[in-house]
This record gives C-alpha cells, sequence and structure tokens, in this order.
C-alpha cells in the first residue's frame, strides 16, 4: 500500500472525468463538477477478500481498502457494524415476505449514520495535516463532528442558524466544540459558511472534505452485502435529503461486485422523502431527470434539504436500477415511526418514519412485489427528534398508589381495549 | 456600516474576488438574456462553465469575478427576479 495515497488514485469529476490530486478539494475548476475518489481496483482485488474481512475487528474499518484514507483509519474507529435485523413483525405488517432493519439508530458514538462520514473525513484531515475541522449543520452531523473530534484533540468550529432549539445546541457544547450561531435566512447562512469554508485552512468536512466524507457513506452498503451472507438485497429502501446516502448505497453494492465479493446480481435502489420537501421523489414520480428547488416544510429536519446536491445523480441511480421513490406526510412519518417501534423495538427518528412509510406505499403499490426481500436503512435515533412526537403517542393513565385503582384500570381496559 | 481597512488601505469590500454560482431559473425567465444584463449592470466578470436550458427549467453554472460588493448586489438582483442562487458548494448546511 503506498503510504501517501494509500488503494486510491486521484479525486475525479463525475462530469467530465478530470482527475486532481488528492487534496482538501471538491469541485472541479473546468465544469464546477463534484469530485469523488477514484480506487486502484486492481489493488484492492489483491488485498481485500471475504476471508480478510472477516479476520478484522467489527466495525466499518474492515471495508477499509474502500474507504479513503492513506493509512489506518484515526479517528472512529469502533464506528459501524451496527446491526442487520430480520423484521419478521414488520415484514408481516408491510406485507413483504422478507424484511430487514439495517440499524444506524445504534451508531457508535452519536447514534446517527453520519458517524460513518465524519469518521472518514477527519481521519483524511488528519493525514492531510489539518487540526481544524468545522462543519455547518442542524443536528447529527454538529453532533457527530463534535465528538468525534473531540475524542481525536481536533479543534472543531460547528456553524448552527442561530434559531436552532436549545436541546440540538447543547449536544455539540457538551464536546467543547466552538459552536457559532448565525443570524439570517438559510441561503445567507449557506453562502456564508461556503465563503468561510474558501477563505479558512480548515477541514470543512461537507465542503472541501466531500469527496472523502461522501464515500463514508458506502460503508452502510458493504455491511448489509456481509450481514446478509455476502448477498446484495433486491430491494434497499434510503432516506434522501441530499440523495448522496443513495448514491454512495448503490456505488458499494457495484465496488463489492466489481471486486467479486458478492455474485452479480439484480437489485434495484428505492428513494423516501418527506411530502414537505420532496424535490427527487417529485421528479422520480414525474419521469424526470432533473428536480426543482422547493421550500422544505416537514417534521423529518434532517431531510429537509430544498435544493439537493446529488438529487440528479439519485434520480440516475433509480432509473438505473429499477427504483422508485415517494413521500410520506408529517402524519405517515409518525406512523411509521410507531409502527417501527412497536413491531421491531427500535426507536427511529422522523428520518426513519419517512423510510418505514414510503416502503409501505412501495410495497402497496407493487411497486416492491410482496414476495420479493428488502433492507430499510435506519439512519438516526428517535431520543433526538422527540418534539415530532408529543401529543402524538398516547398519554400516561395516573392513579393514586391504590391496587383497587390499578385493578379497576385493567379492568376497565379489558371491557373496552381501544380505551388504552 | 463600516468597512473593514485592510493594512495596505484598501477596504475588504473592494478586493477583488470570484464566486462560483449554480444559477435556478424557472420557466417565466428561461428566455431573457439575464447574464448579459447582469454584465451591463455590475462591473463584473461573467463565465458560464455549464449550463443546461429545458422548458420547465434553466440551470447555468457562472463564475462571477469582481469586488465582493458588487458581486453581493448582483446576487441580491437574481434573487428578486426569482433566480434560485446558491454557492457551488450548495448544501453547505446538513442535519
Amino acid at each position: 500500500m503506498d503510504k501517501q495515497t494509500g488503494f486510491m488514485k486521484a479525486l475525479k469529476c463525475r462530469e467530465c472525468g478530470r482527475e486532481y490530486p488528492l487534496a482538501a478539494t471538491h469541485v472541479c475548476e473546468f465544469d464546477f463538477g463534484p469530485l469523488e475518489v477514484a480506487y486502484d481496483y486492481d489493488r484492492i482485488k489483491a488485498s481485500m477478500t471475504r476471508s480478510a474481512i472477516q479476520s478484522r475487528s467489527k466495525n466499518m474499518w474492515r471495508y477499509r481498502e474502500l474507504l479513503p484514507v492513506a493509512g489506518e483509519p484515526t479517528v472512529g474507529c469502533e464506528v459501524g457494524f451496527t446491526p442487520l435485523i430480520k423484521a419478521d413483525r414488520l415484514a408481516k405488517r408491510l406485507g413483504i415476505r422478507e424484511l430487514w432493519i439495517k440499524n444506524d439508530a445504534v451508531n457508535y458514538p452519536t447514534l446517527s449514520f453520519k458517524d460513518r462520514v465524519v469518521s472518514v473525513a477527519l481521519s483524511r484531515a488528519k493525514e492531510l495535516g489539518f487540526t481544524t475541522v468545522a462543519c455547518a449543520s442542524t443536528g447529527n452531523l454538529a453532533n457527530s463532528v463534535a465528538a468525534n473530534a473531540a475524542s481525536a484533540g481536533l479543534k472543531a468550529y460547528v456553524f448552527i442558524p442561530s434559531d436552532l432549539e436549545l436541546g440540538k445546541v447543547l449536544n455539540s457544547l457538551v464536546y467543547g466544540a466552538n459552536v457559532v450561531g448565525i443570524k439570517g435566512h438559510y441561503d445567507e447562512v449557506n453562502r456564508l459558511c461556503a465563503e468561510i469554508a474558501g477563505k479558512y485552512n480548515w477541514a470543512f468536512v461537507n465542503v472541501n472534505m466531500r469527496p472523502y466524507y461522501a464515500e463514508g457513506s458506502k460503508s452502510m452498503g458493504f455491511e448489509i452485502i456481509e450481514q446478509l451472507g455476502w448477498k446484495i438485497p433486491q430491494h434497499t429502501i434510503v432516506p434522501m435529503a441530499s440523495g448522496s446516502l443513495l448514491t454512495k448505497i448503490h456505488k458499494s453494492y457495484q465496488e463489492m461486485t466489481k471486486l467479486g465479493l458478492v455474485s452479480d446480481a439484480e437489485y434495484s435502489v428505492h428513494g423516501a422523502q418527506p411530502a414537505g420537501c420532496s424535490p427527487i421523489s417529485v421528479a422520480q414520480k414525474a419521469g424526470l431527470d432533473f428536480f426543482k428547488p422547493v421550500k422544505p416544510n416537514t417534521i423529518a429536519k434532517s431531510l429537509a434539504i430544498g435544493t439537493p446536491a446529488d438529487g440528479f445523480y439519485a434520480l440516475k441511480v433509480m432509473k438505473e436500477t429499477g427504483g422508485a421513490a415517494d413521500d410520506v406526510t408529517d402524519d405517515e412519518i409518525r406512523d411509521g415511526i410507531k409502527l417501527l417501534a412497536e413491531c421491531e423495538g427500535i426507536f427511529t427518528e422522523t428520518a426513519g418514519g419517512v423510510t418505514v412509510g414510503v416502503a409501505k406505499k412501495l410495497i402497496a403499490s407493487g411497486k416492491i412485489p410482496a414476495n420479493d426481500s428488502a433492507v430499510l436503512c435506519i439512519t438516526g435515533n428517535g431520543l433526538k427528534t422527540l418534539d415530532a412526537l408529543v401529543g402524538h403517542v398516547g398519554h400516561t393513565r395516573e392513579i393514586r398508589p391504590s391496587l383497587r385503582e390499578f385493578e379497576a384500570l385493567i379492568e376497565a381496559e379489558t371491557k373496552s381495549p381501544t380505551a388504552a | 456600516m463600516a468597512t473593514k481597512t485592510k493594512p495596505n488601505g484598501k477596504s475588504e469590500k473592494n478586493q477583488p474576488q470570484s464566486t462560483r454560482l449554480w444559477l435556478m431559473f424557472p420557466p417565466k425567465l428561461i428566455t431573457r438574456p439575464i447574464v448579459w444584463e447582469l454584465g451591463q449592470k455590475f462591473p463584473l466578470v461573467t463565465n458560464v462553465r455549464q449550463a443546461s436550458v429545458t422548458d420547465e427549467i434553466g440551470l447555468v453554472s457562472l463564475e462571477l469575478s469582481g469586488s465582493r460588493g458588487d458581486i453581493k448586489a448582483a446576487i441580491k438582483w437574481m434573487e428578486k427576479l426569482g433566480i434560485k442562487v446558491e454557492p457551488v458548494e450548495i448544501n453547505v448546511i446538513e442535519s
């Protein structure tokens, strides 16, 4: 393995194919297309066998040849290898033969799939000599950057809109990150952060480190394949914000096939969005290969990106793999959260409710045939979006400390079970 | 608002710089020569790097070079017309 580049070859423009050195850069100078990491698959093939992978520790770095760091990872070494659960009870409720849940709601250390991308971005940032890392975020990403930077001894700047809820702010402050609240509209905050990223020599995880950062998502797909017994699932349902995760799950399946780690199989990747922010799913349903930007208005805040950077590529992947997209209302999102919790004992955040709700629709409409097998990607933990459920999950029944009152309560419930 | 003055005497607002943007035109503006109008209205160099125009949407990646103040004013002008203006690094804010 090359000490400077590992198994990476170059950064490559996704539009024109021009190649760039493996630095902290993310846009093609020629056509402003996004840059992506290109690998030396011949060398990877020689090093990455099923038995080699299985002999390694159970975390996302067991697929390290296909993750963009030159040496050994130094940040987030225990991230990933989250459970893949066979969800028989939920399968029955949704009307499908076989269903699996890839549960990143219990990812380490900050309970969301963002730990995967952040550990890659920060490990690479250290290799490139950065000592300060940064991100602009309203939730999961901020938590993950703050936590992983703290554990790696990196200085962290987290930019947030100034009106963000206190709970979310505390989740980043507790790790000692420098949290900067910006007063202004979303667009203004976005532009200021782009300017800051251009001016300061910091590793901005989803700006100049984006080519490395985004690759971390592939580990979710690698794990699904291995945990299914080295098989690509027939259907994978992925929540879409920027659309990046969906494209990277597809890339992970393609890479494993190319390396001969899994046999070539037909599969479909489907996308899920909230109805209050559904530019990609609306375009997919209309058969368009471009989307129209929208103003988000949804309880699924972690999916509220009105101008999805990878929307075009996500549409392309769905078209190529025969996948479909759909969207669900706020009420359907809450129903999805409750259904997953009641059937499988997994408490997901609103984005997970979107995934479950859309899976239900796609199965009911036959776009995912009832006789097939599917994997749902659950990307975050329900404890992070408690507000969305207030007033929607029933209420406690209070009694005095008296056995008689308790028995009366049970009797009333037995007579009228729906009253509970 | 006071402008920050650098040691060489030039204010930051007048420092030349380049900004890379994605513009999204709604259907009613697709046929209007916005880039030309922008060049007439503001002392900025416009450089189109990529474009895709259909009946429903126009997407243009544009580089603007000039003073920071003029770039900001040009962005404001385009937004007022109904064009969606994003830095090339769209989605800087993630959840």
